[in-house]
């Protein structure tokens, strides 16, 4: 059968390798654009938010394709996402398309039944066979994920606007042809050293750290909202390039693999990870006292550890009516003023134009430098 | 930040009880409980255009009308009141949650309004449990300083008020009639649910006299479903119940559902709605369709509402799909205009009328899809 998916940032590169070593022919949807945009407006909800658009213009083109079986993630709320497979494959239905939705259901957020479900759709191949595919699929997010934060660390320094940005896609097309895991390792190794090369950046460099002649961005600001419109640079027009062209190195805490680590495997196996997620649970608590859905809860955790890293200030993004992050944008200003930090938050869909979004970032990168000229932050 | 700290309350001392959100499910158990602590509830007063605007400027934009008219209760009972009521609710049954923007409601009313008097905070959550108003309420009233027993007497004397104004309002009466009939004495200064005959439209098209003289005639009814604080609320829903009324329909509302029935109705789909407002709607759509109760169906959205967008297009596909039932969903906002809306209803009540008037085709469901 032929498989497909709906694209979020890197995840079509575990889905794909995931689903091709178990034998299933997958057609990955065109990366999300201005088209299939447009088919995801014309007939999704209304007032659904703006992921599930996207969503729908992959699945059509992927359709169109020729896919037949359509993978889905799946969920126990309070976030819409966990109801978008049943209102998509209505969708798709009425639109007279008849392929079958299969939805991952995380049960009770673990890796059992989330296998066992893989392993269904690949006609019973043995685990070890499944856990292989995995492995590999995996390596590939992280490393791509590596690739991400060394652009994101080398952007702002270039000297040629865009040469990191060309390093970084190179390196991804290497990796996308590795095979095997140890290949994928070496690839990933490589690639990150190139990104940062091409800013005249050295993997031995700790980021945020000034050192020996390197050069140093202008400004740092941390990147926090909900995970889609964090991961998928369509979503959020860039922001993370148009950030980095100005001199301003962006932080992100939320990678695609870190959100598999949080959210698909057992905590027990990751002390870190648990660590972590308690420190931001911590730092939101004086002004969120309790869990919201989606990444609500960790847009205000995260921002405030942001400050105390020294941040110059943060941008939250969201889908416009996205429930959990309009607590979290009640509650940002709070605590932005409490802190003495900028707070930008940008409630975002297909309504959003370029050209709005740019001068808000402009005047935010201003009011950011102005502060460190007078010296309400220092320099780190 | 007072995060479930205890809070010290002489009794006699007046709790202020915002008129929004989940106070229109609610209302009668919170009412038992806090009286039954010796404590006095004050509400807020109904839902005006003034308080609609001091929650609109207080609150995010992006929040929705119900959240909106909330901060606004809680402005008008801030300098009034002793304490201020704010639960948290994040889950009322096995399985489901309310919604994040209520899981979140004290600490963003607590952050954005200032002055604010005490705040009585509780957590209900019954994700895991079946229990959560006995446990929150009891742990509510301990955190006052009461006793184990006082506090179980308490919450025993809110679930009954509760259980009173369920069986009412499943029996067709409005949200008024059901909350002062939970309890001898409670009377709510709001209006009647019931329409006066008079000025009500005939319930025919003019002309068509033989419709009336038929003695299987009945009035059109229309199918109003949506979260109780959008069907009950006159301040919010633009007097919608009233409008229809005075143009000669019977409402049925997907709060007459019994909790068995939406539990029924809910258990029977693939994957279950994980918001219990969706399950109700998502029933009562069901319901009414199969059964041939409603000449037509409303859905009240609060603009920007989450759980809504997407049970919202569950319950109009399937609608259309499997009937020619007239479905209208009706967005409302604090922009919404009350000519706008009269004008809507009326087309779609004409609508129903000229369906019943000839005979029925077979072809698709009209569905309309307006934004008033």
């Amino acid at each position: 059968v032929r498989v497909t998916f709906p694209h979020m940032g890197n995840l079509w590169i575990i889905a794909k390798t995931l689903l091709e070593d178990m034998g299933l022919e997958v057609i990955v949807p065109p990366l999300p654009n201005r088209r299939s945009l447009d088919v995801g407006v014309r007939h999704a909800p209304e007032f659904a938010c703006f992921p599930l658009k996207l969503n729908i213009g992959d699945l059509v083109g992927a359709l169109d394709q020729g896919a037949e079986v359509i993978v889905m993630a799946g969920g126990i709320g309070p976030c819409r996402f966990g109801h978008y497979a049943q209102v998509e494959a209505q969708v798709l239905h009425d639109l007279g398309y008849q392929a079958e939705m299969v939805t991952l259901e995380p049960p009770r957020g673990h890796l059992g039944g989330l296998l066992d479900k893989i392993r269904r759709l690949s006609g019973g191949k043995p685990l070890t066979r499944v856990w292989r595919s995995i492995r590999l699929g995996w390596e590939k997010l992280v490393a791509l994920d590596d690739f991400d934060r060394a652009l994101a660390r080398a952007r702002p320094v270039e000297r040629l606007t865009g040469s990191a940005a060309r390093a970084h896609r190179a390196a991804a097309a290497r990796l996308a042809d590795a095979d095997g895991v140890r290949a994928t390792r070496r690839v990933g190794g490589e690639g990150v050293r190139e990104i940062l090369r091409a800013a005249g950046l050295d993997e031995s460099d700790r980021p945020g750290e000034p050192s020996r002649g390197r050069p140093v961005p202008r400004l740092r600001v941390g990147l926090v909202g909900e995970l889609f419109m964090v991961a998928e640079p369509f979503a959020n027009q860039e922001v993370e390039r148009r950030l980095g062209e100005m001199g301003v190195e962006v932080l992100r805490p939320l990678y695609l693999s870190d959100w598999v680590r949080t959210h698909l495997i057992p905590r027990v196996f990751q002390p870190e990870r648990r660590r972590r997620t308690s420190e931001v649970k911590r730092a939101a608590q004086p002004y969120l006292g309790h869990f919201v859905g989606g990444e609500g809860l960790d847009s205000v955790g995260e921002a405030i550890l942001f400050d105390r890293q020294g941040c110059d200030g943060v941008i939250h993004v969201a889908p416009f009516t996205c429930m959990p992050e309009i607590v979290a944008a009640s509650l940002l200003p709070e605590a932005g003023r409490d802190l003495g930090l900028p707070v930008l938050s940008l409630f975002m869909d297909e309504h959003t134009a370029e050209a709005g979004l740019s001068t808000r970032l402009e005047a935010f990168v201003d009011l950011l430098g102005r502060r460190r000229a007078v010296g309400a932050r220092e320099k780190w | 930040m007072a995060i479930a700290r205890p809070v010290r309350l002489k009794d006699g001392a007046v709790v202020g009880l915002p008129r929004a959100l989940l106070y229109y499910e609610l209302y009668p158990f919170w009412r038992g409980l806090l009286e039954a602590l010796g404590l006095r509830v004050a509400v807020s007063p109904a839902t005006s255009r003034q308080v609609i605007e001091a929650g609109t400027s207080q609150a995010m934009d992006e929040a929705c009308l119900p959240v909106k008219s909330f901060y606004g209760h809680v402005l008008v009972l801030r300098d009034r009141v002793d304490a201020v009521f704010l639960p948290r609710l994040v889950s009322l049954s096995p399985g489901t949650y309310t919604c994040p923007k209520m899981l979140g409601l004290p600490d963003m009313v607590r952050q954005n309004l200032r002055g604010l008097p005490p705040a009585i905070v509780a957590d209900f959550d019954s994700r895991l449990r079946r229990r959560s108003l006995e446990e929150g309420g009891e742990d509510l009233a301990c955190r006052l300083g009461r006793s184990r027993r006082h506090a179980r007497e308490a919450v025993s004397k809110g679930l009954e008020a509760l259980r009173n104004f369920r069986g009412g309002l499943e029996a067709g009466l409005s949200f008024e009639e059901a909350a002062s009939g939970a309890e001898p004495g409670w009377k709510t200064p709001l209006k009647g649910w019931k329409m006066p005959v008079e000025g009500r439209r005939e319930p025919v098209p003019a002309g068509d006299d033989l419709a009336r003289a038929r003695p299987d005639f009945r009035p059109l009814r229309v199918g109003l479903v949506g979260h109780a604080y959008n069907l009950f609320d006159p301040g919010v829903n633009l007097g919608l119940d009233r409008k229809l009324a005075l143009l000669g329909c019977d409402l049925v509302t997907s709060e007459q559902l019994s909790e068995e029935e939406v539990r029924t109705e809910s258990a029977a789909r693939t994957k279950e709605i994980f918001w219990s407002s969706g399950r109700r709607i998502l029933a009562a759509v069901t319901r009414f369709r199969r059964r041939g109760l409603v000449d037509g169906l409303i859905h009240v959205v609060s603009f920007g509402c989450g759980p809504d967008s997407m049970v919202g297009e569950i319950a109009e596909r399937e609608t259309r799909r499997s009937s020619n039932l007239p479905y209208m969903a009706l967005t409302i906002d604090e922009h919404t205009a009350e000519a706008g809306l009269l004008t809507r209803v009326e087309a779609f009540v004409d609508m129903l009328a000229r369906r019943r008037a000839r005979p029925q085709t077979p072809e698709g469901a009209v569905a309309a899809e307006v934004t008033a």
